[in-house]
C-alpha cells in the first residue's frame, strides 16, 4: 500500500495511504477504497455499478463518495489520488476454460474428474461416458460439435484396464481430427492404460494424477492443481489468481485460517457461482459453477419457474415468475425495481443455493458461512441475506453467518501468498460483516417441540425459547456480543453432530440479524396447499424481517 | 452504409464450396457435408490371424480418418483388412477385434442465409461480410432463415394477432409488436412465414410453441425453417418508438434472421437507433424491467446519493419523463440511452 503526498501546502502536509480493491464482474463492478485512518486500515468508501458503464464512471462515483468524508485539504485532489492509487483487482473470466470430459463411468471416474475440473475453474462443456446410453455415433457427434480448450479422458482404478477407456480415446481422437486447434488431450485414468491411450490420441498426451485410484475413493486435489495450471497456460496466461472464482476461494481460505473456523463461502454472481469449503489450516476445496449465477440459463429451464414460485410468499403466478427469470438472464445488470421482481430474484438465488448444496451432497457441519455476490450482499436488509443463506443451504447445527457487502474478499484473494494474510488482517473487521448465528435442527414431530434453548448473555440474564416444528425465531444479538446456548433437542431432532446427545452446548456470536433458532427441518418442509404455503412462507419472512418484540424473559 | 461480419458455422466434415472474395446470395450453398450413418463392424482378428487384443497394434489408420472403399484398415504381414465402404474409421471393438467404420451418407448442402462477400473460409466456419444493418435481440430460437422484412402491426405496443398472419406473409420475416400468442406463432409457421421479430413474448407462449414444434419434428411432419427473435424483453413489451419507426422504414428489404444467435441482418439498410448504457440527462432513454419495461422517455435528472427503489434495493436513481407524460424514478442501471446512429 502506497504513501502519497497529496498537498504541497504548508505544514502539516496532508497525505493518504490508499489502496483500491476492484472486482470486475460480468454484470457489476465493485470497488472499495481502503485507507489508513488513525493508524488503522479501513474501507472508507465502496461503490458498485454495472460493468458496462466503464471504469471512468466508476472512479467518478467513487471520488464523489470519498469527497463526502475526506479531509478538506484533500478534496480537490481526490480524483488524482484515486488515479494513482495502487489496485488489487480481480475479474470474472472473459470466457471460461472449456473442457470436454470423456469418462468410463459418469458416476465414478466422471464425477471425480468433473469435481476437480470445476474446482480448478474449468467448465465442462460436454461429457461423454461409456454408460451414458448413447450410441457410438451419437457420442462422436456431440464430441465433434463441441469447441474445447482441452480434452480430459478418465477411467479405471489404478489396478484396472477397462476397454471402454480405449474406445472413448478413439472417439476423442476422431472428434479432434477435424479441428484446426483442438487443444491438448489429458489422461487422468488408470496408469496401466496411459501408453495405450497415447497410441490412440498421439504422443503429446499429458498424463495426470488419477482422481479415483481405487474403489474406496480418491483425491481429486492433485488433478485440480494440474488443471488450474493448465487453465492458466491455455486460457488465462495473465494468471488465474486474478480470476474472481479462484481469488474468492483464496479469500475464503484466509478467512478460515485467520479465524480457525471451518468456513464455507458462497458467491453468487450474474454468471458464475463459486462454492468454497475451507478448513482452519487454510486448505480449501470447492467448485466453480460457470453457468451458476443469477443470470444462469439453468434458471430458465422448464420447471424452474414453478419451483421458484412454490417458495414465494407473494401471490405470483408461474407465468410472471418465468418472464422475470428470463428478463434477469437477458439483462443481468438491471435491478429488480418492484417487490415482485425482487422476490423472484431472491427465489432464484435460494434455488441456486439449494442446488449447490445438493450437488455437494449436503454442506456438512460448518462454523461459518460467508455470502457474497450482489443478491446476498446487497439485499435490502441483512435479515433477507440471512434468510436466503439459511433457507437455501440449510446449514445443520450451529453456524455463524456473515456477508461480504463491499465485495472485497475476491480482490483480497488475488494478493500473492505472502501478502494475503497481512492484507486480510488489515481490513478483516470491515470486509466480513457478521449477520449472527443460526441454529438449524433436522427432524422432530409435526406440531411438537423440536428444541428448547436457554440463551445466556453477560449482563442480560437468561432467556428461554421453545421452538416447535416448522417454526423459526429470530432474536436480536448485536455484533460483538456472545451468548452461551444450552440446547435441548426433542422428538428425535438432531443438529447433525456425531454424538446423538439431546443436550448440546454451543456459543453464538451476534451480528446485524442476531440469533436464528430454526426448526423448519432439513430440507425445508412446506404445506402442499398454495394458500397454506404462502401463509407459512409469509410468517417465516416476517420472523426474519420484523422489528424485535419486547422482551418478557421467555417464549 | 455499414457492414457486419456473420460467421456461418460448418458442421463436422463439411467441405466448403466457396472461396474468399466470392459474392454469395442468401440462398447460396456455402458447403456440403455427408452425414455419418450407423457404423458397420469389419471383422479383423480372424482375417489377420491375430487375437483381438493385438488388432489395435496392426492398424494402418487412425481414429477419425476418412477411408475410401478398398482402403487398408489394418495389416499383419501380407494379410490386409480393407474398408468395404467409404466412411470414417472410428475404433476397434475390444471384445472381438472388429473395426468400426461409419459409412458416409448423402450430400447435404449448407446454406448461409446471408448475402455478402466471403471474408474467410475456415474448417469450422465461413465468415461473410453482410452490407447492411445488424440488430441483436435478447433471446431467440430456431434456425437461420431469410426473407423480405414486413411490419404486421400498426403501433409499437400492439400485439401480433393470428389474424394478421396470412398467406401473403409466406417466406417473409414479420415484425410483430409487444406479444404473440403460441397460436399466432403456430399459424405463422403453418403459413410458411420465415421468421418473426417481436418486442416481447411471454416465456410460456414461446415454450409452448417450441414444444409443439419439437413434437412435430420428432414425428417427421415438419418442413421449412422458422426463426424468432425477441428485442426488448419477456412479457408484454412493445418496441421503443424510434426502433419501430426504423423497422417501418426497412419494410420490403431482404433480411436474415439467425434465431439461435438472436441476430437480425437487414441488407442494404441504415443502422438502427443506437442503445448505450449510462444515459445522460436530457437524452432519450428506454427502461428495462417492470413496471416500465420497454417504455421510453426523456431522462430529466440523476439523483445524488443512493435511494431505495420500491423493491428496497439501494440504487442510483434517475427521474424519467415517460412518453405518456408520467414522471417516475427508475434505477439508472435499468435505463439505456437511445440515440440516432452517428
Amino acid at each position: 500500500m502506497t504513501d502519497l503526498d497529496a498537498s504541497a501546502s504548508i505544514t502539516p502536509p496532508a497525505s493518504a495511504e490508499l489502496s483500491l480493491l476492484v472486482d470486475t464482474g460480468s454484470a457489476w463492478t465493485k470497488a472499495s477504497l481502503v485507507a489508513r485512518v488513525r493508524g488503522r486500515w479501513r474501507i472508507v468508501a465502496s461503490v458498485a455499478q454495472p460493468t458496462a458503464w466503464g471504469e471512468d464512471a466508476l472512479l467518478v462515483t467513487l471520488a464523489d463518495r470519498v469527497r463526502e468524508g475526506v479531509d478538506p485539504r484533500l478534496a480537490g485532489t481526490v480524483a488524482d489520488l484515486l488515479d494513482a492509487t495502487p489496485r488489487i483487482a480481480c475479474r470474472t473470466p472473459a470466457r471460461p476454460g472449456r473442457l470436454v470430459l470423456a469418462a468410463v463411468s459418469h458416476d465414478i471416474s466422471g464425477a471425480a474428474a468433473r469435481h476437480a475440473a470445476e474446482a480448478a475453474g474449468w467448465v465442462v462443456v460436454e461429457e461423454a461416458s461409456a454408460d451414458d446410453g448413447r450410441s457410438l455415433l451419437d457420442r462422436l457427434g456431440v464430441l465433434q460439435a463441441v469447441q474445447a480448450d482441452a480434452w480430459l479422458l478418465v477411467g479405471g482404478f489404478d489396478d484396472a484396464a477397462p476397454d471402454q477407456a480405449l474406445e472413448l480415446a478413439s472417439l476423442v481422437a476422431a472428434a479432434r481430427r477435424d479441428d484446426d486447434a483442438p487443444g491438448p488431450v489429458l489422461w487422468a485414468g488408470s496408469g496401466r492404460l496411459a501408453e495405450a491411450v497415447a497410441a490412440i490420441t498421439g504422443p503429446d498426451l499429458t498424463v495426470l494424477p488419477n482422481p479415483r485410484r481405487d474403489e474406496h475413493g480418491g483425491d481429486p486435489e492433485p488433478l485440480r492443481r494440474h488443471l488450474e495450471d493448465l487453465l492458466q497456460q491455455l486460457v488465462e496466461p495473465g494468471g488465474v489468481r486474478q480470476l474472481a472464482p479462484i481469488a474468492f476461494r483464496r479469500g475464503v481460505a484466509e478467512v478460515a485460517r485467520a479465524g480457525g473456523l471451518r468456513t464455507a463461502g458462497i458467491e453468487i454472481g450474474a454468471r458464475y457461482a463459486t462454492w468454497v469449503r475451507a478448513e482452519p489450516d487454510g486448505t480449501a476445496s470447492g467448485r466453480v459453477f460457470a453457468a451458476g449465477g443469477t443470470a444462469s440459463p439453468l434458471l430458465t429451464m422448464a420447471g424452474v419457474a414453478s419451483r421458484v414460485a412454490r417458495h414465494l410468499a407473494l401471490p405470483l403466478d408461474e407465468l410472471a415468475v418465468a418472464d422475470a427469470l428470463q428478463n434477469q438472464r437477458a439483462r443481468p445488470a438491471a435491478l429488480p425495481q418492484t417487490e415482485d421482481e425482487l422476490a423472484v430474484a431472491q427465489g432464484a438465488a435460494r434455488l441456486r443455493l439449494e442446488q449447490i448444496a445438493a450437488d455437494e451432497g449436503g454442506i456438512g457441519n460448518l462454523d461459518l458461512i460467508v455470502g457474497a455476490g450482489r443478491v446476498l450482499a446487497c439485499a435490502p436488509a441483512p435479515a433477507v441475506a440471512a434468510m436466503l443463506l439459511v433457507d437455501g443451504l440449510r446449514p445443520l447445527g450451529v453456524t455463524q453467518l456473515a456477508i461480504d457487502p463491499a465485495g472485497v474478499l475476491a480482490p483480497l484473494g488475488s494478493l500473492p501468498d505472502d501478502e494475503l494474510g497481512e492484507g486480510f488482517a488489515a481490513i478483516a473487521g470491515d470486509a466480513i460483516v457478521p449477520l449472527g448465528t443460526a441454529v438449524v435442527a433436522r427432524g422432530g414431530r409435526a406440531g411438537a417441540t423440536v428444541m428448547r434453548v436457554r440463551v445466556r448473555r453477560a449482563g442480560w440474564g437468561e432467556e428461554r425459547f421453545e421452538i416447535r416444528a416448522g417454526q423459526v425465531v429470530v432474536e436480536p444479538l448485536p455484533r460483538g456480543a456472545q451468548a452461551e446456548l444450552e440446547i435441548e433437542l426433542a422428538g428425535g431432532a438432531s443438529l447433525g453432530t456425531q454424538r446423538r446427545s439431546v443436550h448440546v452446548h454451543a456459543q453464538a456470536s451476534g451480528g446485524s440479524v442476531g440469533l436464528i433458532l430454526d426448526a423448519r427441518d432439513v430440507p425445508l418442509r412446506l404445506p402442499r396447499r398454495v394458500d397454506d404455503r404462502r401463509a407459512v412462507l409469509g410468517a417465516w419472512l416476517e420472523a426474519f424481517t420484523a422489528e424485535p418484540a419486547p422482551r418478557d424473559g421467555s417464549r | 452504409m455499414s457492414a457486419a461480419v456473420h460467421r456461418v458455422p460448418l458442421p463436422p466434415g463439411a467441405e466448403p464450396t466457396v472461396d474468399v472474395g466470392d459474392e454469395v446470395s442468401a440462398d447460396a450453398v456455402l458447403a456440403v457435408r455427408r452425414a455419418l450413418e450407423p457404423p458397420i463392424a469389419v471383422p479383423a482378428a480372424q482375417a489377420l490371424r491375430r487375437p483381438p487384443a493385438e488388432v489395435p497394434a496392426r492398424l494402418v489408420v487412425m481414429p477419425g480418418e476418412r477411408v475410401a472403399a478398398g482402403d487398408p484398415l489394418a495389416a499383419a504381414g501380407h494379410r490386409i483388412v480393407r474398408s468395404p465402404v467409404s466412411g470414417l474409421f472410428l475404433t476397434v471393438a475390444r471384445t472381438d477385434g472388429s473395426l468400426l467404420v461409419a459409412p458416409l451418407g448423402e450430400e447435404v448442402p449448407v446454406v448461409g442465409h446471408v448475402a455478402g462477400r466471403v471474408r474467410a473460409v475456415e474448417r469450422r466456419s465461413i465468415s461473410i461480410e453482410v452490407p447492411g444493418a445488424v440488430l441483436r435481440g435478447i433471446a431467440g430460437s430456431g434456425e437461420a432463415v431469410h426473407g423480405e422484412l414486413v411490419v404486421a402491426v400498426h403501433e409499437p405496443g400492439e400485439e401480433l394477432r393470428a389474424a394478421a398472419i396470412d398467406v401473403a406473409k409466406a417466406g417473409r420475416i414479420v415484425v410483430g409488436g409487444s406479444r404473440a400468442s403460441a397460436e399466432t406463432l403456430i399459424r405463422a409457421r403453418a403459413m410458411g412465414v420465415a421468421g418473426i421479430v417481436l418486442g416481447g413474448v411471454l416465456d410460456k407462449e414461446l415454450r409452448d410453441f417450441e414444444s409443439i414444434q419439437r413434437r412435430r419434428r420428432e414425428m417427421g411432419g415438419m418442413t421449412g425453417a422458422f426463426a424468432l427473435i425477441l428485442v426488448e424483453g419477456f412479457g408484454k413489451v412493445g418496441f421503443d418508438p424510434p426502433l419501430f419507426e426504423w423497422f417501418r422504414r426497412q419494410s420490403g428489404r431482404m433480411a436474415s434472421l439467425i434465431g439461435a444467435e438472436r441476430v437480425l441482418y437487414v441488407h442494404e439498410a441504415d443502422p438502427p437507433p443506437e442503445r448505450r448504457p449510462l444515459p445522460l440527462v436530457g437524452g432519450q432513454v428506454v427502461a428495462h424491467r417492470r413496471p416500465f419495461q420497454g417504455r421510453s422517455g426523456a431522462l430529466v435528472a440523476i439523483l445524488d446519493d443512493l435511494h431505495a427503489a420500491p423493491s428496497g434495493i439501494p440504487a442510483r436513481m434517475a427521474l424519467v419523463r415517460f412518453d405518456d407524460g408520467r414522471l417516475a424514478p427508475v434505477p439508472l442501471a435499468n435505463l439505456e440511452a437511445v440515440a440516432e446512429p452517428s
